[in-house]
């Protein structure tokens, strides 16, 4: 089953007078596993296919299932939950809360969820290990690098197991040392952990991670291009999609 | 690269067999995979280097007669000496795939925003391709070659912000044809066209 599968997914927002289609009947799936790139230029629709996936918006027509549940189903508890347990976000400028240490910043969603503190505290600490930040734990995120406290982010989007990874410019806001660190990262995370990652970015050094970019043009896929190159037949695999696309 | 002022170079430091010559240039750029050459050529080369006299055969003692070791001459090292102090010139304007993009443009039936995708495709696969490479290399070991990898993942990076600039600008391209080259009879001139007087000019104020 597709972690993510888009039908006729569109976006149109009204202001005043004039309609603006950010997503334009976009079709198409994500496998567990996969480290998807969207790129595009700026207001092609990139940031609103990743909220419209995440349920952090209602697209106009079209539908999103996460994981085979359909998102427009879901009454606002419900997507609520899903969100929670089975979405990860990871932002810009990560988001986090500037009071709270390393270590509670990461352990808050399962606190949300109910989670005994001393068990949501363990686990958080068991992710923040995994990403070298063992001795950083009792650190508020002003005493943090900007790649740290980016990997505490992505920690606290694992921390509550979910399948899926949203990712919105997760490098913008580092410089080329720390973004190599964790795009590399979010590579393990498909890899090594098993989780689906989909990363909107405007930067082609950081895509390159990825096994699949998505370009995004006017709302539109105009282009889907498998990176992994295992057998040396992907690039017959891309000429043959974009071939599909073009006809 | 010119794989015979690389073999000068390490034949300057000291003796080298001619298998030993591979795997220290394979060391130097960090593997078979960053930049290949074979041992045929490493031969050849060596072959014309010692016919210039910048290379000679060094025999081995207590070894089989055709064991034998290459080093630099003097004249070896004054011509390293002066590649070494001069630049290395850039070649950025031979673009084969702008002649292809200005062809297409041009001829029917071709579309130049696929060659576009085409080529951003193979650009970023290739530039996922040097990325795992050097994320697979040792750093503490391996930072000289990481340099090399670096420079791949740069001019890549370089090369897909002019597609996309190439693509943004493709229509305002496509209104402006290609200059025409002005057709001019080759050979002597028609004996007709010989000694007839230039045509009066009629636009001069």
């Amino acid at each position: 089953m597709s972690v993510i599968s888009t039908e006729n997914l569109t976006k149109i927002y009204n202001s005043g007078t004039t309609a603006v289609t950010a997503l334009d009947h976009v079709n198409f799936q994500v496998q567990p596993e996969e480290f998807v790139a969207v790129m595009g230029p700026s207001g092609c629709g990139k940031s609103t296919l990743l909220h419209l996936i995440g349920g952090l918006d209602h697209p106009t027509e079209g539908q999103v299932h996460i994981n085979g549940n359909l998102l427009t189903d879901l009454d606002d508890d419900s997507l609520t939950e899903l969100r929670r347990r089975q979405i990860g976000f990871i932002f810009q400028f990560y988001n986090l809360i500037p009071v709270l240490s390393a270590v509670e910043n990461a352990a808050l969603p399962l606190l949300l969820d109910g989670m005994k503190p001393i068990e949501a505290h363990d686990r958080a600490i068991e992710w923040l290990s995994r990403f070298d930040l063992a001795d950083r734990l009792q650190n508020r995120p002003d005493q943090l690098s900007g790649g740290q406290q980016q990997r505490v982010a992505i920690a606290r989007a694992l921390v509550a197991e979910p399948s899926l990874i949203l990712a919105d410019e997760p490098t913008g806001n580092l410089d080329t040392r720390a973004s190599d660190e964790i795009a590399g990262l979010l590579r393990q995370v498909t890899k090594e952990w098993g989780r689906t990652v989909v990363m909107v970015t405007h930067d082609p050094r950081i895509a390159a991670y990825a096994d699949r970019i998505l370009f995004l043009k006017d709302g539109r896929i105009v282009d889907d291009t498998l990176l992994e190159t295992k057998d040396g037949s992907s690039y017959d695999a891309v000429t043959a999609k974009l071939k599909e696309i073009g006809d | 690269m010119s794989v015979r002022n690389a073999l000068l170079g390490l034949l300057a430091q000291r003796p080298f067999y001619g298998y030993e010559l591979l795997a220290a240039l394979d060391g130097i750029v960090g593997g078979h995979n960053a930049w290949t050459v074979n041992s045929g050529q490493i031969y050849a080369t060596l072959e014309r280097l010692e016919k210039s006299g910048l290379i000679e055969e060094q025999p081995v003692n207590g070894t089989a007669p055709d064991k034998t070791t290459y080093t630099a001459t003097a004249a070896g090292r004054q011509e390293l000496t002066e590649w070494l102090s001069a630049p290395v010139q850039t070649d950025l304007q031979h673009d084969e795939f702008y002649i292809k993009l200005m062809l297409a443009l041009s001829l029917e039936g071709s579309d130049p925003y696929r060659l576009i995708q085409i080529q951003r495709a193979s650009l970023y696969q290739e530039l996922h391709a040097v990325t795992t490479q050097r994320d697979d290399l040792e750093i503490p070991t391996n930072l000289a070659q990481k340099l090399l990898f670096d420079k791949a993942v740069m001019h890549l990076e370089a090369d897909l912000r002019w597609l996309e600039m190439i693509e943004a600008r493709l229509d305002d391209v496509k209104r402006q044809p290609v200059q025409q080259v002005e057709m001019r009879p080759r050979g002597r001139p028609p004996k007709s066209a010989r000694g007839a007087k230039s045509p009066p000019q009629t636009d001069k104020p």
